[in-house]
């Protein structure tokens, strides 16, 4: 009797992830990955039919544990101010603890398994989402302005300040660790500048 | 406890869309098989069946017909 084994798909998931966040999508196949999860190959394809199943359904369980956590004791009926920080906590904390998730969604960049994945991910994300900035729109708390302008003014700074982190270095090579207090002046003024 | 006695997986020498093509009249008409892949981009050319009734020696007979190899990958 052969039972779905927990443990098993567990470690397949964690090295896939791994090994395509380290070398890249075209050095990864099932068989290095067997050998590095220390399972067998046959293994690998009773829970997944190839190598195309096993990414996409891993880029959309990754995407789907980002979203969560973003999303994290947020409600689009909160303030422009309070909602935002919230998020700003989250992609912070979710991108700073999950550096392989990072660098794996990196690596998907242009491949159809990203595109799949944000299939699945966008409805929820972009409903939440859009309702917060209707309902900051409609509070006056905010100008109406393209997502792309939103986007950069919003989150962009935020994404910076971790790129410096994880570098160890911002500009011409000065050393920079990530901190709470740095994250909250950059939101002071991102907030200034985007609320009326 | 969910048992996966049901999926069988097979090392074979289906390495190319025609030799797939071969098998597929057989694999799709197939009515004990529920699903089936080959996966072209592995070594193993990894034959995948979902099937309640079939056992690995019938899938190898099947395959065998059409002279390909086939045998048994086990976990």
């Amino acid at each position: 009797m052969r039972h779905r084994d927990e443990n098993k798909i567990q470690a397949i998931r964690e090295k896939a992830i791994e090994m395509v966040a380290n070398d890249g999508l075209e050095n990864f196949g099932i068989n290095r990955l067997a050998k590095t999860a220390g399972v067998s190959p046959a293994t690998i394809y009773i829970y997944y039919k190839d190598k195309e199943d096993l990414l996409t359904s891993i880029s959309i369980e990754e995407g789907l544990k980002m979203t969560r956590s973003t999303l994290k004791g947020f409600d689009p009926e909160m303030s422009f101010e309070e909602g935002l920080w919230i998020q700003w906590k989250n992609r912070a904390a979710f991108a700073l603890n999950n550096h392989l998730s990072a660098a794996f969604f990196e690596q998907l960049r242009n491949s159809t398994y990203k595109e799949k994945m944000l299939e699945t991910i966008s409805k929820e994300f972009e409903l939440t989402m859009g309702n917060f900035i209707v309902n900051a729109l409609n509070r006056k708390e905010i100008d109406k302005m393209s997502l792309e302008v939103y986007w950069s003014i919003a989150f962009a700074p935020l994404y910076s300040l971790i790129k410096f982190h994880n570098e160890g270095r911002s500009l011409s090579g000065r050393k920079f660790v990530f901190s709470q207090k740095l994250m909250k002046d950059t939101f002071a003024c991102v907030i200034k500048g985007l609320k009326k | 406890m969910e048992t996966l006695n049901h999926i069988l997986i097979f090392k074979t020498n289906i390495a190319t869309t025609a030799a797939r093509q071969q098998i597929a009249t057989v694999l799709d008409m197939h009515p004990l098989i529920a699903q089936w892949t080959v996966d072209l981009m592995d070594v193993d050319c990894v034959l995948r069946v979902v099937s309640y009734h079939l056992s690995p020696a019938d899938v190898i007979a099947i395959v065998a017909r059409y002279n390909y190899e086939c045998t048994e990958l086990t976990d």
